[in-house]
């Protein structure tokens, strides 16, 4: 663990990404009970109010709602539905990926052609389309929804990651033992493969944050009056000349976020492969 | 021999995959909720007329029938009739809308794939060194961002600040795309933003694998100008990761489309996708999705083609031992 920390150290753009994240994370947490506005709150007499004045640090939108008790508002959801995403579609991947690896022959044959079909399909397609179809996204549809659309990629890279160690010593020995598949693809090799997998959750984050904006923006993510940065930047791309405040700030607060992760995210797949 | 017989269990493959997609895609919209005929007809509608307009449009065959009907239709090269737009040919607006997506992407092609080989071969050679940072630098931050963001950034910059493109990719009436090229630099632009990013780290890293080779060293050390060796002897072999990585990103590049061009009201496969999705216009959500997952199968069949003809290994396997 500490070597981790002292690589840390020597990584400056891991340690900005790092707190970056960190802030975004406290804002979504602590954020919303600091706030002088609500996300709803319309104030007809206050509307494209420019930032700083009249008391809103990042200015009002169309409707008089404060942009940056939006944007903070916004950042629950996203970051919410990003954390849930990628860990369920790891998990979803790694019992996928594992037992066609594990169990090879047949099984792992059908499980790569399926994959390769599955994956004909752009995953922000497929979570554009089923999302549109059925209409009124929660945040619950939409986890399942991008964690299915995620699922064929997640489940290629563990299964990559099985074979690497699936003819060593120790899992002979446990199959000798007479242990079962699960206890041999769950404790003996999972934890061997813990690098890969968790290069493969940070990395996911970024994509389901990208993901997750995208869909937003299209207006099949999260629908409204929940605040959600991609919608926000749609709803007010018309008024770019008139108050830019309104569509710039969202899309920085995505930049912001999906690049520190990614800044993270890089530094994790570094230090992991590195260290195999 | 080798090349052919992988053409072929490619190809099989390939059509193997369509044909599946075909059947997911036409059941994961048959799911979609409410009546077809009502939603058509609208709330008003009585039921006699919603009952002809079902039997019109042969809603109460079976399952299998319809989807048959519809495959058939596809390959015939008849799209159906679109529901929103009543008794107007899909096929009348597809194609002129995949034109424009076609002309916006290869536009964006063009400015991606030059910009990020050249880059990515100067990371390459300057590795480790500043002018690597930052390029890597540069290329993460722009993958990150998804294709509106950095197309809002341009619009802000180069829209509303410098006042030098459109802020919308709209074609007059009356008039074409070739009269209004201007409208393709920004959501080309856009693109070029995300796709740089994967482009120049894969060229950067066959790169640098490349520069590290003896034969690369021995031209070096022969005393042969660099800028030649650079680019005669080792871009050449650095490039097939590369061109594997554009042929493989071709389809995604077609999924990212959907934003861009919803961003700059671009009139595209995108555009005419999402209204699709908007309207819930079930034969043209069918065609557009299926065409995109057309090209994105096709894409990957061609880079993988295009790599085993580039490759002599694969293309001489006999010889190889």
């Amino acid at each position: 663990m500490n070597t981790y920390l002292l690589q840390l150290k020597r990584s400056p753009r891991a340690i900005a990404g790092l707190a970056i994240l960190l802030i975004w994370i406290f804002a979504a947490i602590a954020g919303p009970s600091l706030l002088s506005y609500s996300y709803t709150e319309m104030d007809m007499n206050n509307q494209m109010v420019a930032p700083g004045q009249e008391g809103h640090l990042l200015g009002t939108d169309a409707l008089g709602r404060d942009v940056f008790s939006r944007i903070i508002y916004g950042s629950r959801s996203i970051l919410t539905i990003a954390l849930l995403t990628s860990l369920l579609s790891s998990i979803a991947g790694i019992i996928i990926g594992f037992t066609a690896g594990y169990f090879g022959g047949i099984v792992d044959t059908i499980f790569l052609r399926i994959m390769d079909i599955l994956m004909a399909i752009p995953p922000l397609v497929l979570a554009m389309v089923v999302l549109g179809i059925l209409g009124n996204s929660t945040i619950v549809g939409l986890t399942i929804i991008v964690s299915i659309a995620f699922t064929p990629a997640t489940a290629r890279v563990a299964r990559g990651a099985l074979l690497t160690c699936k003819s060593t010593e120790y899992v002979d020995a446990a199959r000798i033992r007479g242990e079962s598949h699960i206890y041999i693809m769950f404790v003996e090799i999972l934890p061997n493969t813990i690098g890969p997998v968790i290069v493969e959750i940070t990395a996911r984050f970024a994509y389901s944050i990208m993901m997750i904006a995208s869909l937003g923006f299209l207006g099949v993510g999260l629908q409204p009056p929940t605040p959600d940065w991609g919608m926000m930047v749609i709803e007010n791309k018309s008024l770019i000349r008139a108050a830019p405040w309104t569509v710039l700030y969202p899309s920085l607060a995505i930049a912001s976020l999906v690049i520190a992760i990614s800044l993270f995210s890089d530094f994790v797949s570094k230090v992991m492969i590195n260290e195999d | 021999m080798e090349f052919l017989k992988r053409f072929a269990k490619r190809l099989g493959f390939t059509l193997l995959t369509i044909l599946a997609m075909s059947v997911l895609i036409f059941f994961l919209v048959e799911i979609m909720p409410g009546d077809v005929a009502q939603t058509v007809l609208g709330q008003s509608a009585t039921e006699e007329s919603v009952a002809a307009l079902r039997d019109r449009m042969g809603l109460d065959d079976p399952l299998h029938e319809r989807y048959l009907r519809w495959a058939g239709g596809f390959i015939r090269g008849d799209l159906g009739e679109s529901l929103y737009m009543r008794g107007v040919q899909i096929n009348t607006i597809f194609w002129r809308k995949v034109g424009h997506s076609v002309v916006l992407a290869l536009t964006a092609l063009l400015f991606y794939v030059p910009l990020s080989i050249l880059f990515g071969v100067f990371a390459g050679v300057k590795e480790g060194k500043a002018p690597d940072a930052i390029i890597s630098f540069v290329g993460l931050a722009t993958m990150a961002l998804p294709e509106f963001v950095s197309g809002i950034i341009l619009i802000t910059v180069f829209a509303v600040g410098l006042e030098i493109l459109p802020i919308a990719s709209i074609i007059p009436i009356g008039e074409n795309l070739w009269q209004n090229l201007d409208i393709l630099v920004l959501p080309a632009l856009s693109i070029t933003f995300v796709m740089f990013g994967y482009v120049s780290r894969m060229q950067r890293s066959s790169m640098v694998s490349v520069m590290k080779a003896d034969y690369i060293r021995a031209a070096i050390l022969k005393g042969m100008p660099r800028k030649y060796v650079i680019f005669r002897h080792a871009l050449k072999n650095a490039l097939l990761p590369t061109i594997t990585i554009i042929g493989m990103n071709m389809g995604w590049l077609f999924g990212g489309l959907i934003v861009v061009e919803t961003l700059f009201g671009f009139p595209g496969l995108g555009s005419l996708t999402m209204s699709a999705i908007k309207t819930r216009d079930i034969p043209l959500i069918e065609a557009c999705v299926l065409f995109i997952t057309f090209i994105f199968v096709f894409a990957t069949f061609t880079t993988d083609m295009l790599y085993a003809f580039l490759n002599p290994r694969i293309r001489y396997k006999r010889g190889d031992a």
